[in-house]
């Protein structure tokens, strides 16, 4: 698999109507690389992070992930996507969300790696409450330790920083570079200029089209997309 | 992971949320809900069998319904595979969960797998329910046409599943092979169009129409139509096939309109109900108007605001208006042949392409934030807006009477059709005016608290008045029909004379409505009051403060006399009083004053801000 491009796109494109959210892109992405997509709001970011994850259906074009089609179970295997607005059952404790889940996903249930999520994200108290009783931060808590406790391969992560804490944006932030570490493919779209200083690779996004692909600093990328 | 670790999987995650969910059911409100629904099924039942009445039908009669029978019954069929398609080809008919959606269909688990149990238990569903309407209406068939009454109900419980199944099927396969929603409305609409036809004695058989045999077995019992059933069943089977293939983009925008649809459906929010139903129908306005607008300064800037949003109606809404025009034509065509029961599909038509030329109102409804800035009262905008909103439902009028008047069978007289058309859509939109500015009930109701009897009766006003209007509407149409029946001589007048008379009392509504619009928060303020004033708890407080406040008074004025004897006794410098003596009474704190909500700062009445946060803040001294 380390071979294999964790992602590529070719010709990949989405529009509603008349509005062409995503022009033609073509992209690849190495096993193993860390990847920051940055852009303003509408560049196309989350629409192109919804497509990997098989949320959204390419209007033209191809992608794979892993070298499997979209949408297949080996894809859909290798698969995490962390969205920028948690998306829980009501009636599901975190402990049985995560047992649930990482099970689904063929993992172990409610297993220690997890227990030290919780306990990381400071929601070791919290494991048998309802997440839908959750504060915005909390339940943004519990989708982290939900799309990390389960195997992965390849990491999509949106907008990871919105309604966390200070203390939970650092643990994030060491969660990312500790999956990239540990060979994950990640790939986040934030709008945090400062991000860029801790992958491999940014690609900045504008109106659909990318405007840049390749190393950055902070300030390129605000000279890129403005801040 | 293999298809037993994934059943496996989903049942372990079922199962816990169902101990969850039932560990949260209320029981008393389960079976009020039981309750409630066995009452209104026995009222309908009632009301229906009083409406069928339980005359034997004559010969004639019973060969006519063996005669058309089968093809109306076969336009059901095909409209419910026509609706299912439909839905299907927006991602229907499963609404799943949006957790499901992200979790579940996006894990290595079977979707086939995954789906199928939600399936099952919604085909279930519909299946229950057709069987009960089916087998409902078996037994008013049975007191009018001739046939055992057991063969009744079970042929119409099987017709009912038949049309649930059809409906079902055609949706999941629509779905599962990801059918475009254009070939969903032409193939859909072909079908339909072909049974309509065939009524008319247009066209051979419709396939719908074997369908249709199936509910007159007792009649006539024609084996060809099994072959319903057998397609029926096969389009579930061929759907639970191809159900993995349901497209997740679908679903997921399906998951949360759905969900928000039923819940406005439940409070009875027609507006909501429409927004959504639109966005689940990816209706959205064009980005570009048909006719661009002009730039520069408006004399009327709320009507020039209506023309933009009409301007920008999609191809779909612009469909749906043409096609109920037609409905509503034809509607009068019937009516003026002598079918007057067509009023009750002229008038709802008419009434639902009215909501949408009130879209325009509908959204400053929608945005009563907004609304509360502008510096002047929310009716005087709404009062803007009808003009427009008349404007719209008169060309809707105008070419229903078209429709009408068109040569053929039962074509309406010109000047009638003309006339009445405008009419009818006049109250339409009177109607569809009343249905957007009422909106939905409020949550906390104190009618509902004090008299629930009154509150019923109201709820049912409240959902029927507006369509109610514009069957109003179509009453110049019977009094046309009526004096054009007789000859002049003996009603004295000419069938368009009778209908201009009809349409006299229909201004004086429209005036009526007009004005209940630009004073409607003002009607609600004053009724809201009212019902304070009557409310026993409120009464009792009332009488409590009185109390307290005459015994104060009474207090007082023993204080003041006993002082004004003390004043005496000093001046006369003898020694000791008994007032003097006398230990002051303590007065008794007087009663703190109840918190009366401060009366909204001009410019801000109506809508749903309770505060007016940005402008307290402004007083507040820097």
């Amino acid at each position: 698999m380390t071979n294999t491009p964790a992602l590529t796109a070719d010709g990949l494109t989405k529009t509603y109507d008349e509005l062409v959210a995503l022009h033609p892109l073509e992209l690849v992405i190495p096993s193993g690389q860390s990847v920051a997509l940055i852009g303003h709001n509408g560049s196309g970011k989350s629409t192109f992070l919804r497509m990997v994850a098989g949320l959204l259906e390419p209007s033209g074009g191809d992608l794979e992930v892993h070298g499997f089609d979209l949408g297949d179970v080996e894809a859909r295997a290798t698969t995490s996507y962390l969205p920028d607005e948690p998306v829980l059952y009501d009636d599901l404790s975190l402990r049985e969300h995560v047992e649930y889940i990482s099970r689904l996903h063929g993992g172990d249930g409610f297993d220690d790696y997890a227990e030290e999520m919780c306990a990381r994200l400071g929601l070791t108290d919290r494991v048998d409450d309802l997440p839908s009783r959750f504060s915005r931060g909390l339940r943004q808590k519990t989708a982290i330790v939900l799309a990390i406790a389960r195997p992965f391969s390849l990491l999509l992560v949106d907008e990871p920083f919105v309604g966390l804490d200070q203390p939970g944006k650092a643990v994030l932030l060491d969660l990312l570079d500790e999956v990239h570490a540990d060979g994950a493919t990640t790939l986040v779209a934030t709008h945090d200029p400062a991000y860029v200083d801790r992958v491999d690779r940014s690609i900045a996004l504008r109106d659909g089209e990318v405007v840049f692909d390749g190393t950055a600093t902070v300030d390129q990328v605000l000279a890129l997309v403005g801040g | 992971m293999t298809r037993a670790e994934s059943i496996a999987a989903l049942g372990d995650l079922r199962r816990a949320r169902r101990r969850q969910r039932v560990a949260e059911i209320h029981w008393i409100d389960a079976m009020y809900q039981v309750y409630i629904t066995g009452v209104i099924a026995v009222v309908a039942l009632v009301f229906l069998s009083t409406f069928i009445g339980d005359g034997q039908v004559d010969a004639d009669t019973a060969a006519d319904v063996l005669r058309h029978g089968p093809a109306v019954c076969g336009l059901v069929a095909a409209l419910a595979i026509f609706v299912g398609l439909r839905s299907g080809a927006r991602g229907g008919p499963l609404a799943l969960e949006r957790p499901d959606v992200r979790h579940v269909l996006l894990s290595q688990v079977d979707r086939g797998v995954a789906l199928r149990g939600p399936a099952w238990r919604q085909l279930r569903f519909a299946l229950f329910v057709g069987v009960a309407v089916g087998a409902g209406l078996g037994q008013l068939a049975l007191r009018r046409l001739p046939g055992n009454q057991a063969e009744w109900m079970a042929t119409g419980a099987l017709f009912g599943a038949t049309v649930a199944m059809l409906a079902f099927g055609s949706a999941l396969v629509a779905s599962g092979v990801k059918l475009p929603s254009w070939v969903a409305t032409f193939g859909g609409g072909a079908l339909v169009a072909w049974s309509v036809a065939d009524i008319a004695g247009r066209a051979p058989t419709a396939p719908g129409t074997i369908v249709g045999r199936l509910p007159l077995w007792p009649m006539d019992f024609d084996p060809l139509a099994v072959l319903g059933v057998v397609l029926a069943v096969a389009l579930v089977a061929v759907g639970m096939r191809t159900v993995a293939g349901t497209s997740l983009e679908s679903a997921e925008r399906r998951t949360a309109l759905v969900g928000q649809l039923r819940f406005a459906v439940t409070l009875q929010d027609l507006r909501t109900v429409l927004v959504l139903r639109r966005q689940l129908a990816q209706e959205r306005p064009r980005s570009r108007p048909w006719v661009p607008a002009r730039a520069g300064h408006a004399r009327y800037p709320v009507l020039q605001r209506g023309v933009r949003s009409v301007m920008r109606w999609p191809l779909g809404r612009i469909g749906r208006i043409a096609t109920l025009v037609v409905v509503a034509g034809l509607a009068f065509r019937g009516i003026w042949a002598g079918t007057t029961p067509l009023i009750l599909v002229a008038g709802p038509a008419l009434w639902l392409a009215a909501l949408d030329a009130a879209e325009p109102l509908g959204q400053e409804v929608d945005h009563p934030g907004r609304t509360d800035t502008f510096p002047f009262e929310r009716g005087l905008l709404f009062l803007q807006h009808l003009p427009l909103v008349f404007m719209v439902s008169g060309v809707v009028g105008l070419l229903t009477g078209v429709v009408a008047l068109l040569p053929g069978p039962s074509a309406v007289p010109p000047g009638e059709a003309l006339l009445v058309g405008v009419v009818a859509s006049l109250l339409a939109a009177c109607g569809a005016i009343v249905s957007i500015v009422q909106g939905a009930p409020e949550p906390v109701d104190n009618l509902a608290i004090t008299t629930p009897e009154i509150a019923g009766t109201r709820t049912v006003f409240r959902t029927a008045w507006p369509p109610g209007l514009a069957v109003i509407g179509t009453l110049p149409l019977l009094a046309a029909r009526g004096a054009f029946d007789r000859p002049v001589t003996e009603t004295g007048a000419t069938p368009m004379a009778a209908a201009l008379l009809a349409t006299l009392p229909m201004i004086l509504l429209i005036v009526l409505v007009a004005a209940w619009a630009r004073f409607y928060d003002r009607i609600h303020a004053f009724l809201r009051d009212a019902m304070e004033q009557a409310s026993p708890t409120k009464a009792a407080e009332r009488a409590s403060a009185e109390r307290e406040a005459r015994e104060q008074a009474a207090l007082e004025e023993v204080i003041a006399s006993a002082d004004a004897a003390r004043k005496g006794d000093g001046d006369d410098a003898a020694g000791g009083s008994n007032a003097e003596r006398t230990p002051k009474p303590k007065p008794k704190p007087k009663p703190k004053p109840k918190a009366n909500p401060s009366p909204p700062a001009a410019g801000v009445q109506g809508g749903t801000s309770a505060k007016p946060i940005g402008r307290r803040r402004d007083q507040e001294p820097s």
